[in-house]
């Protein structure tokens, strides 16, 4: 398992979460009316990952050149923790031709091949990709692994099943990670799900399932390092459930009246109870928290500033770069 | 016969789901599989005579799971099923306020689904309560293997008062250990762990074991305990334990299973008795301390920490002494049928 490096895992979540907020002003500044999605400077939805941060930068932690993330329509704190470049994705996230795919995709379809990075809007339709990537690192003999990213709603689809079941009979270098933050839009787990946590589906088809229960970084950390190293040893796949906080609404302008536990995730925000760990460990000092917030600030502002200056697509340009 | 006899029920939804299952070969004890097992003690409750049985809410599935099979026909003949009215923490806290209430309302005993970590929620929250246990964790070094129908019976003679809590039940030794000006409570062991993490809880590096003190060490056992029970057995009735120092660089060697499927060969440095009521100093100046296989409190240099252990964990229910008791003395399970 890798070094633990607490204070690059808490300069990652306030980057990432840095960069959720941004979007969200950004998103909401010139929305008119404010719900009409396809109106304004970022057109169409918008899934913010604000509180699910532990579980990107945990994962992501272990993560090295040529390992894959397929990751679902709620995709940004793990496009970030896996090296993709800001500037491109915010430029795709505003539609701009300066983005990962030109600004066709916007921000549920990122696509980064340099860095094996991709997301979907189609519910646990990453989960077949991933198990084609990780076929692939088999078959060349690499010890890549890949990631396959999903919401526990995700994990009542068929894909999520065969993907399971296929990663079992092959013994791929797959890792499921699937990231419960209660809700599935606005239906909560026990209306959906038959058994409360998806480890024990890990059980039904003979691999290890971990369920991380309280959103912390270091056990998302330990859990997923291990699960990564035995995939590059070539033991196969593993599953982890980590038990996390969606902070925001399932999309921006959600007003979340089905929530009734709203007025408590400020409360279980999971960056400053981070942060006290860490100073109480002495690791993390008030001047550092300030200048890595200055950081981040400023990264994130420079990378809407590069979206905004890039310039859009010509309506002819939406014959290019398509195959059909 | 004790009339409208009532027996409480306690399952964690989070046992058996940690990093072992990965670092280790640990068991996946599914949610399913705890409900099953709920429905198994409930025929053996029914089966006594208990008239009602009082349970844990929680939001993993197994209270909903129990009360949708309690509903059903089948289950007709089962104790009227209550639940705890109480706010759900998906944390320890949720163990601890069901065995609170369960004291409150005087059950005839509690019968807990878990490992060592969920027993030892139960430390100082049962009193006179008589604790039964189903294994459903990671080592079960604390709750016995015994099958949960038969641990129904069993809980139910001893609630109905067919069996006599005088002849089937003991009072298991708890550790204390003490950090300052704070302590915390074991069943098992207390272990002094090096580094900094304790994130995801469990201990399953062998190389960062400093010291372990156990309440009880049984050769049959599996975790740290397992250390001292292939060097020196203790019963969970004898009023010592034991205390073992390790250094991977010491030539003495054990090689034991500190996690299921995980064995290791340790070095022994010392290994001595200890004595109940005598407080022992721990040598290490700074690290973790692991709480029934938990890291669970991290300790700075200056702070002082020492262990002693006393006869003062909870009432715990022998299931085959009071099957034995039971075989020999009540007439609700045996008998002549009117009809032949």
């Amino acid at each position: 398992m890798g070094e633990l490096d607490r204070l690059a895992m808490y300069r990652q979540m306030v980057r990432i979460r840095q960069y959720e907020s941004r979007i969200m002003q950004e998103y909401h500044s010139d929305k008119s009316p404010a719900w009409d999605i396809g109106a304004g400077l970022i057109p169409g939805e918008m899934h913010l990952a604000a509180g699910q941060e532990p579980a990107a930068v945990g994962v992501c932690a272990h993560l090295k050149k040529g390992d894959a993330i397929t990751a679902p329509h709620r995709p940004h704190h793990f496009a970030l923790a896996h090296g993709v470049d800001m500037n491109a994705m915010t430029a795709e996230i505003y539609g701009r031709t300066g983005g990962l795919c030109k600004g066709k995709g916007g921000h549920m379809h990122l696509f980064d091949p340099e860095n094996h990075f991709s997301c979907s809007g189609i519910i646990a339709q990453g989960l077949p990709v991933a198990c084609g990537q990780a076929m692939a690192f088999q078959r060349k003999g690499t010890d890549n692994v890949a990631i396959a990213v999903t919401g526990e709603g995700a994990a009542n689809q068929g894909a999520f099943h065969e993907s399971l079941n296929l990663a079992a009979v092959w013994n791929l270098p797959v890792i499921f990670v699937i990231e419960d933050n209660d809700w599935a839009i606005s239906v909560p787990k026990d209306a959906s799900t038959a058994g409360a946590s998806n480890a024990d589906r890990a059980a039904g088809y003979g691999m290890p399932g971990v369920r991380v229960e309280d959103n912390d970084v270091e056990a998302v950390f330990e859990a997923a390092g291990a699960a990564i190293d035995r995939a590059r040893a070539g033991d196969g796949p593993s599953l982890i459930e980590i038990h996390t906080l969606r902070l925001f609404g399932h999309f921006e302008g959600d007003a979340q009246a089905y929530r009734p536990e709203l007025d408590t995730v400020n409360d279980r925000d999971p960056i400053p109870k981070y942060a006290a760990s860490l100073q109480e460990l002495g690791e993390l000092s008030n001047d550092q928290i300030a200048s890595i917030q200055a950081e981040a600030d400023a990264e994130v502002d420079a990378a809407i500033e590069f979206a905004k200056s890039s310039p859009e697509p010509a309506p002819e340009d939406a014959l290019l770069h398509v195959f059909a | 016969m004790v009339q409208n006899a009532t027996v409480g029920i306690i399952a964690n939804p989070a046992s058996s789901r940690d990093i072992r299952r990965i670092v280790a070969r640990g068991p996946a004890t599914t949610t399913n599989d705890k409900i099953n097992s709920l429905a198994r003690l409930m025929e053996g409750l029914a089966a006594t005579g208990v008239q009602r049985v009082l349970s844990m809410s929680d939001a993993g599935g197994i209270a909903a799971g129990l009360a949708a099979i309690a509903a059903k026909a089948t289950a007709s003949h089962w104790p009227e099923l209550d639940f705890v009215d109480q706010e759900i923490t998906h944390s320890p806290t949720d163990t601890v306020n069901a065995a609170r209430a369960m004291h409150d309302c005087d059950v005839g005993a509690i019968v807990v689904l878990g490992g060592d970590g969920t027993n030892r929620l139960l430390i100082g929250e049962t009193g006179d309560i008589p604790v039964a246990s189903v294994s459903t964790g990671t080592n079960n070094a604390f709750p016995r293997h015994d099958e949960p129908t038969v641990v129904g019976f069993a809980a139910g003679f001893l609630a109905t008062g067919q069996v006599e809590a005088a002849t089937c039940t003991y009072t298991a030794k708890s550790l204390t250990v003490t950090a300052g000006a704070e302590s915390m409570r074991a069943l098992v062991d207390v272990a002094i762990v090096e580094g900094d993490r304790i994130a995801s809880g469990a201990v399953w590096d062998e190389r960062s074991l400093r010291e372990v003190f156990l309440c009880f060490a049984e050769p049959e056992a599996v975790g740290l305990s397992s250390i001292g029970g292939h060097l020196h057995p203790v019963c969970r009735r004898q009023p010592h334990g034991l205390h073992i120092r390790l250094d991977q660089a010491a030539r003495q060697r054990v090689t034991v299973p500190i996690a299921p499927g995980l064995v290791r060969k340790l070095g022994i440095s010392s290994l001595a008795t200890l004595e109940p009521h005598t407080e022992v100093a721990v040598e290490a100046e700074s690290g973790v301390i692991s709480v029934d296989g938990e890291r669970s409190m991290r300790f700075a240099p200056d702070t002082p920490i020492s262990v002693s252990l006393g006869p003062n964990g909870p009432l715990v229910l022998d299931v085959p002494l009071a099957m034995s008791e039971a075989a020999n003395t009540t007439t609700t399970t045996k008998g002549e049928d009117a009809h032949g």
